[in-house]
């Protein structure tokens, strides 16, 4: 059985055309309770019939009372070097050039290296900021500024080591390509509280993404609730724009002419899902009215512009751009706004990378949360920061690629960090070994990561499954896994 | 079937009870399937299931003999059941589930195992899992006086077994759809295309009793067919011409998608469509096109990026390739089994890789595809070429001096060839063939040829190591390596690099020796060519000696050519002594050689690597020079293709080499020789690093077997047999979804123990056994369903229909859905008159944004098509993984990354947005607007002209009045300036042509238009 299918044809069929005042959760117990196939899935289902039927991504319940009502990720793709910017590992610089024990390596695959890759020592200082006296770097400035606002987990680590497939594992719970993204179960979930944006919208600066469009895909949830990526060249969102002649009216005319058609049509044949069309199309109309209002910066004042660094158009600032253009998106409702840059696969002179990398960044990362901050919004704003994996303690060098003093991929730690909504401020939680080669105190693995964003949105991990081909799947896997606790504001 | 338990009836009934207001299941009435095995399953199965090796206390569960035997189950006595005294211990070392599973059974649930028990514990194998058998047809008599007249209803047995379900309902079904109706539906299900408003009235007009029955026949005769079914094929095969992943750089794969085109149009037998799509390379005297079918699962994604473990996914896409033959023919999910054992259905862990290992043994290299068209081209220029070979000497200068041109012209060749061979003669070297008498390797394997070559097959790493042993014939002062080319390998070799890195290409790292236990040394080194692909770095030869692995020689770039390498010994070897060489290839993908020789020289004077191939330096090396007539024309013509003084002349030539085409690949199966299987294990976890002890080919147990298939080709064979129960059954099901909208059974591609039960149960087996006896014919089978009295009920719905029935689950009436988002264009494209009837070859790039693939990994461009490819089918749509073609993707296009049963149909504004706003749309709207202008006369008859274009039927007279009340509202806009003709109609455009362009994109954006009415 098609759950969704049945879900939405019923709630049209009993919302709209047969006004029957059938309790919206006595529905969903009785599709529970009389369905095989529905077992386990009475909650979905009750936040299911909680929504408008003509809005498939209308606002729904959470299991619990939510921090957080929307969420800002900041992707680094191609994954920073923690040891560059937040996990300070002196004795690499005392160990540098030699190589490291094969009881440390054990069978660890690398992409570029062989494992026996002398030692690279951190290249840049560090020094103790905030209240806590947290460890940054000497290329943070900015946020060592925010620092008090931030939950740093040293001890994240993942399953795979190549770019793709560990940023599909970050977005979707799996490295192969074709389960919902973290967005577009939240939208199945939760829905948006935006009815003219999408709930689900997708930012990118730097350079190219490895994971492709599978990493916003909805895979086999309901294709509602795919991202929508921005396009940075014409309309942000494909088609938004009337073509080149149809002014506002002409393209109302037009609907007008749409909608009355459909309408004779509907009343002949009956089919609900001219009525969703008719509804559709009335939305995209308000959509086209959004998007050109959300791009224009011009109502933002020149103290918020200049603490970002945002230049509208300007390439250089593309994700100085992003950060607030998803600050803008966060106000209108938009669920889940993932900011992806990419640029951070420091392969070679990973000091030279790493410190362009966070001229690009450091000053408009710590302006979305000061904002946010100010505006009252960082405290139901989940904003979240991080790679798909770290980098290695040890040097990588290639004649044959011409690469030197750059850093391989690492699985096994790296650092990443929450903030706002549903976070407790001001916690360091993890460890490494002396060499930062592995977890030494509260391993976090992705799907921990994950489990804790759907907490902070009020979603227990465990119960937000979908059924598809007879197995109930939910973004977090089979394994046992929890929301990280300590990190949770109380 | 006829023996289908009450149980299962009641299943399979429970849901439209529930919908048609009925009253729910009565409490006691227990069913096995519903309500037992899934709580076995869930709490039990786990520990006492059919994973063997996770079983505790060898009691199993799942099977009733075995539960009864262990006394857990005593029929009929639940208080003398263990199970029932294990689940209510209050005991903690006694409770089951054990307390530390977390894991404890409802009150409710305990309830249930009791009752159940009571019952007398009775077990019902799950229905899909026995073979499906021809049930009796429904009759009709003694109904009563009022519904007497539908017993007249049925065309053909579907109709019965519908008929029998909704009367037994209190339903009846729907009037027959009127004609313009039924010939947009047939067009649309059998063709993917509308028909043209002059088909829709032949048909309409026809008033011959059999009209409706040739339609159908002509259309499954029309080429289109194979497209329209093709593309859902293609879905199940998750088809694209990229590779997946980061890179996703473009493939050849288009071949085979013809192949599935031309194959359904052939009406290939399913059963032998599936035969030749999963071992058609193991066919005796297998043809290209069988062997082209085995690219359906060479579909499967190939991950370039730099650094990854190749065999990790490869093992990645056999879990896919399982994953979907479950899907495709078994109707099962397997994915689970892939970790352990199936909690659910009977596979268990072992099971699946015993599965796997059925298609675990094929290697995967490319085939090329002998085009008529290239090969002719081929031989063309071959021919050509030989022509104006044959005439160089013509064209060599002739001496200065007396007599005849052409005497002077052939003394002046004979000198400077006699020149060239004075002057070659002392730098040839007389290298002697090494022949190895130990090969061995970390994973390839290497087997001598008899030219004593070396070739390399098997799978590769990113390290690979070579050892090869020799006893030297002779002295030896320097030793020659020679890469060669091989058509076996990845475009022609030498190497055997096939993702990230050029194909064919090869980085030799080190070569180290060693003679009787002590290191050899070498003093030089030197090549024929070098460079490497990826990188800055060099590709002297001596990289290979320097003991960095990171450094190395390669030739990329001159792939399928034979190139050299020559190493100098720092002291000769005498003859006898036994030599040992080590060569090593590392890099960040794999890139080991595919084909090569060793040679070893006494020579003196510190060979170099030559220029020359080697037969002819050979020829030149040899002490006396006596080279018989052959040999000294060989000479000859190799002077010919190098002496200076003919360089002109070979101009054309060079050029015509340049022209000359490549026959297009396409990825295939090749099954590994006998002596070379590929083991297969078990992966604990299901995790690529974690192999454990080594499985057997076969088949699930559940699936007993007289002859249980051991090889891919057998399993084949027994997929697409009346030996696999599920087969058949899946695939009516998926021609039903094709046809109306959703399956017999609606979980497309899961039939398994949590799958969905059909809604009409006697059909699906009915439909299954007569595919079967129709031999398998899917025509035949589209014929049978789209003949129906069912298919043709209309599917307007009442609002009381619409309430008892929403889903349409007992089609008491046709159904109505959007089409797949590849017809929503084609539709368009038909009715604006530019659709290309082009068949066949390279997929083609429609107009689409380039900030579309911008979002791909390195700034793809999309390379519009123009002239006729702009306007192809959507199925020859270039189909790119990480960014699919947007207008698809909106209306629930495939990405071509897994393996889809079942697409979702949405309705969303971005799909709004494309039909209003895409200028791929505008573009066909100004078409149509054009069209109709030229076709029709008078506002109302242009608007109805359009309007049947893209809706069929004919326009009411409000209809009309409406559009044409709109096209002469934004006429008058245009004329007065406040809209620009030029800008919506395009240069050439007035005021009036504008507003019909506006006219059409409404016409193109109703509802109707994208509708399967």
């Amino acid at each position: 059985m098609n759950l969704h299918e049945l879900r939405l044809r019923t709630r049209r069929h009993f919302f709209q055309d047969c006004g029957i005042g059938l309790g919206q959760v006595a529905l969903a117990s009785l599709l529970a309770g009389q369905m095989p196939a529905a077992r386990g899935l009475a909650e979905e289902q009750a936040a299911e019939a909680a929504a408008d039927p003509q809005r498939p991504t209308a606002p729904r319940p959470a299991h619990f009372a939510a921090k957080a009502r929307r969420v800002i990720y900041l992707f680094m793709a191609g994954a920073p070097s923690q040891l560059e910017l937040f996990d300070y590992k002196p004795k690499l610089a005392e160990l540098e050039g030699k190589p490291l024990p094969p009881s440390v390596i054990k069978g660890q695959r690398y992409a570029f290296i062989q494992p026996d890759a002398a030692v690279l020592g951190p290249r840049f200082r560090f020094a103790r900021h905030g209240q806590a006296g947290v460890e940054l770097s000497e290329v943070l400035p900015h946020l060592a500024e925010v620092v008090d606002e931030l939950a740093i987990i040293r001890s994240m680590h993942t399953d795979l080591f190549n770019h793709a497939p560990a940023q599909l594992l970050w977005n979707t719970g799996s490295g192969i390509p074709g389960r919902p993204s973290m967005g577009s179960w939240l939208s199945y979930g939760i829905g948006s509280e935006a009815d003219d944006l999408p709930s689900f919208v997708v930012l990118k600066s730097g350079g190219s993404l490895s994971g492709g469009a599978a990493m916003w895909s909805s895979g086999f949830l309901p294709s509602t609730h795919q991202g929508v990526p921005f396009r940075d060249q014409g309309d942000p969102i494909l088609h938004v724009s009337n073509p080149a002649g149809y002014d506002t009216r002409a393209q109302r005319d037009s609907l007008d002419v749409i909608r009355g058609l459909n309408q004779r049509r509907l009343d002949l044949v009956g089919d609900p899902e001219i009525a969703t069309r008719i509804n559709a199309y009335e939305m995209a109309f308000r959509m086209q009215a959004r998007a050109p209002e959300l791009m224009d910066f011009a109502a933002e004042d020149q103290a918020t512009l200049e603490m970002y660094g945002a230049k509208p158009g300007e390439g250089g600032q593309a994700f100085a751009n992003n950060c607030l253009l998803a600050r803008r998106l966060a106000e209108r409702g938009v669920r889940f706004i993932q900011v992806y840059h990419a640029g951070w696969d420091h392969h070679s002179d990973v000091a030279g990378g790493v410190k362009a990398q966070c001229r690009q960044t450091d000053q408009a990362v710590a302006a979305l949360l000061r904002d946010l901050r100010q505006r009252g919004m960082l405290d139901d704003t989940l904003v979240v920061w991080g790679g798909e994996f770290g980098r290695t303690p040890m040097v990588e060098a290639s004649a044959a690629l011409g690469r030197s003093q750059g850093r391989d991929h690492h699985p096994q730690a790296f650092t990443m960090w929450l903030a706002g909504g549903g976070i407790r401020p001001g916690v360091t939680l993890g460890a490494t070994d002396e060499l930062g080669f592995h977890v030494v105190e509260r391993p976090v693995h992705v799907h921990d990561l994950q489990a804790t964003i759907l907490h902070c949105l009020g979603i227990d991990h465990r119960r937000l499954t979908f059924k598809f081909r007879g197995l109930n799947f939910r973004l977090t896997g089979v394994e046992e896994h929890h929301p990280v606790r300590e990190i949770l504001a109380s | 079937m006829l023996e289908l338990s009450r149980a299962i009836r009641g299943l399979a009934c429970c849901l439209p009870l529930v919908l048609l207001g009925a009253p729910p299941l009565r409490a006691d009435d227990l069913s096995f399937v519903r309500d037992i095995q899934p709580l076995l399953a869930r709490h039990c199965f786990a520990c006492h299931g059919p994973d063997e090796e996770h079983r505790e206390a060898d009691l199993r569960l799942d099977q009733r003999q075995a539960a009864v035997d262990s006394g857990a189950i005593v029929p009929g006595k639940p208080d003398e059941s263990e199970l029932v005294r294990r689940v209510l211990a209050d005991d903690a070392d006694q409770r089951m589930p054990p307390p530390a599973a977390n894991d404890t059974l409802t009150a409710e649930e305990k309830e249930l195992l009791r009752r159940w028990i009571e019952a007398g514990a009775d077990y019902q194998p799950h229905w899909a899992f026995q073979p499906p058998v021809r049930p009796p047809l429904p009759e009709f008599d003694g109904l009563a006086a009022d519904m007497n007249k539908w017993a007249a209803w049925p065309r053909n047995p579907i109709d019965r077994f519908v008929l029998r379900r909704l009367l037994d309902e209190g339903l009846t079904p729907a009037a027959e759809a009127d004609r313009y109706t039924l010939v947009r539906r047939l067009y649309l299900d059998l063709l993917g295309l509308p028909p043209t408003p002059e088909e829709a009235d032949a048909f309409v007009a026809d008033s011959q009793p059999d009209a409706y029955q040739r339609l159908v026949d002509r259309l499954l005769e029309s080429k289109h067919y194979g497209e329209r079914w093709a593309r859902l094929w293609l879905d199940l095969a998750r088809y694209s011409d990229t590779n997946g992943y980061e890179k996703d750089r473009p493939r050849s794969a288009w071949p085979y998608r013809d192949w599935v085109i031309r194959a359904l149009n052939d009406d290939l037998p399913f059963d032998q469509f599936t035969v030749e799509q999963l071992a058609g390379d193991m066919l005796p005297g297998a043809t290209i096109e069988q062997r082209i079918a085995t690219g359906f699962h060479r579909q499967t994604m190939l991950n370039e990026e730099g650094g990854i473990d190749p065999l990790e996914f490869r093992f990645y896409a056999l879990v896919d390739r399982v994953a979907t033959t479950g899907t495709v023919w078994l109707g099962l999910t397997t994915g689970c089994a892939q970790c352990h054992s199936h909690k659910y259905d009977p596979i268990s862990h072992t099971d699946y890789y015993r599965l796997l290992a059925l298609l675990n043994n094929a290697d995967e290299p490319d085939l090329q595809v002998p085009d008529p068209r290239v090969v002719e081209r081929r031989e063309q220029l071959q021919r050509e070429i030989a022509r104006l070979e044959s005439e160089l000497p013509g064209q060599f200068p002739p001496a200065d001096g007396e007599g005849p041109v052409d005497q002077r012209r052939a003394a002046n060749l004979e000198g400077k060839f006699a020149e060239w061979l004075e002057a070659e003669r002392p730098r040839a070297v007389a290298w002697k063939t090494l022949r190895p008498r130990t090969l061995e390797t970390n994973l390839p394997r290497l087997e001598a040829q008899p030219d004593g070559s070396i070739f390399s097959s098997g799978d590769i790493t990113k390290r690979d190591v070579f050892r090869l042993s020799f006893t030297l014939q002779e002295d030896a002062t320097a030793l020659r390596l020679e890469v060669l080319p091989d058509p076996r390998l990845p475009a022609g070799g030498p190497g055997r690099a096939y993702y990230e890195g050029r194909q064919g290409d090869f980085f030799l790292s080190e070569v180290s020796a060693t003679s009787d236990g002590q290191p050899v040394a070498f003093s030089a080194a030197s090549h024929s060519f070098g460079k490497i692909s990826i990188g800055s770095g060099s590709a002297d030869a001596g990289n290979v000696l320097d003991g960095d692995g990171s450094t190395g020689w390669s030739t990329a770039g001159r792939e399928s050519e034979a190139h050299q390498l020559v190493l100098n010994l720092a002291q000769p070897l005498p003859a006898g002594a036994e030599l040992q060489l080590e060569m090593l290839f590392e890099r960040h993908f794999a890139a080991s050689l595919g084909r090569f020789r060793w040679s070893s020289t006494s020579a003196g004077g510190q060979p170099r690597a030559s220029q020359l191939p080697v037969e002819i330096e050979d020829l030149l090396g040899r002490q006396p020079p006596t080279w018989n007539d052959a040999e000294r024309s060989e000479l000859r013509r190799h002077y010919l293709r190098v002496a200076p003084e003919l360089a002109e002349a070979r101009r054309p030539i060079d050029a015509l080499r340049k022209q000359m085409p490549e026959l297009p690949t396409t990825l295939v199966f090749e099954e590994r020789p006998a002596d070379n299987p590929r083991p297969t294990f078990r992966h604990h976890r299901g995790e690529y690093l974690s192999p454990r002890e080594e499985v057997a080919p076969g088949l699930p147990a559940v699936f007993s077997s007289d002859a249980p298939p051991a090889d891919r080709l057998q399993l084949a064979r027994w997929l697409a047999s009346d030996r696999n129960p599920l087969v058949a059954r899946v695939s009516v099901n998926r021609a039903w979804r094709a046809l109306f909208g959703a399956g017999l059974v609606r979980t497309s591609g899961d039939f398994g123990t949590q799958s969905e039960p059909p809604t009409h149960p006697e059909l699906l087996d009915w439909l299954a056994c007569e595919f079967m006896e129709r031999g398998w014919s899917q025509k035949q089978l589209h014929r049978l369903i789209v003949t129906s009295a069912t298919y043709r009920q209309d599917s307007s719905v009442s609002e009381e229909l619409l309430r008892r029935d929403p889903l349409n689950l007992l089609l008491a009436r046709g159904p109505r859905f959007r089409v797949d988002a590849e017809l929503v264009r084609d539709i368009m494209l038909r009715a604006s008159g530019l659709l290309s009837d082009k068949m066949y070859g390279p997929s083609v790039y429609p107009p689409q944004l380039d900030s579309v693939t911008a979002l791909a990994y390195g700034n793809t461009p999309w390379p519009q098509s123009q002239g006729e490819d702009r306007y192809r089918r959507s199925l020859y749509t270039f189909s790119k993984r990480t960014a699919p073609f947007a207008a698809y993707l909106v209306f629930d296009g495939p990405t071509g990354e897994t393996c889809t049963a079942r697409r979702d149909r949405s309705n969303t504004p971005l799909q709004a947005l494309t039909l209003l706003n895409d200028a791929m749309y505008l573009e066909l709207a100004r078409a149509l607007a054009e069209r109709a202008v030229g076709e029709a006369d008078g506002a109302p008859q242009r608007a109805a002209w359009m309007f049947r274009r893209v809706l069929t039927r004919p326009p009411e007279a409000d209809e009309i009045a409406v559009l044409v009340e709109f096209q002469q509202r934004q006429r008058q806009r245009l004329e007065a300036g406040e809209l620009k003709a030029e800008e919506i109609g395009g240069p050439r455009a007035d005021a009036k042509l504008a507003a019909w362009v506006m006219t059409a994109r409404v016409i193109m954006n109703l509802d109707e238009a994208i509708t399967r009415p």
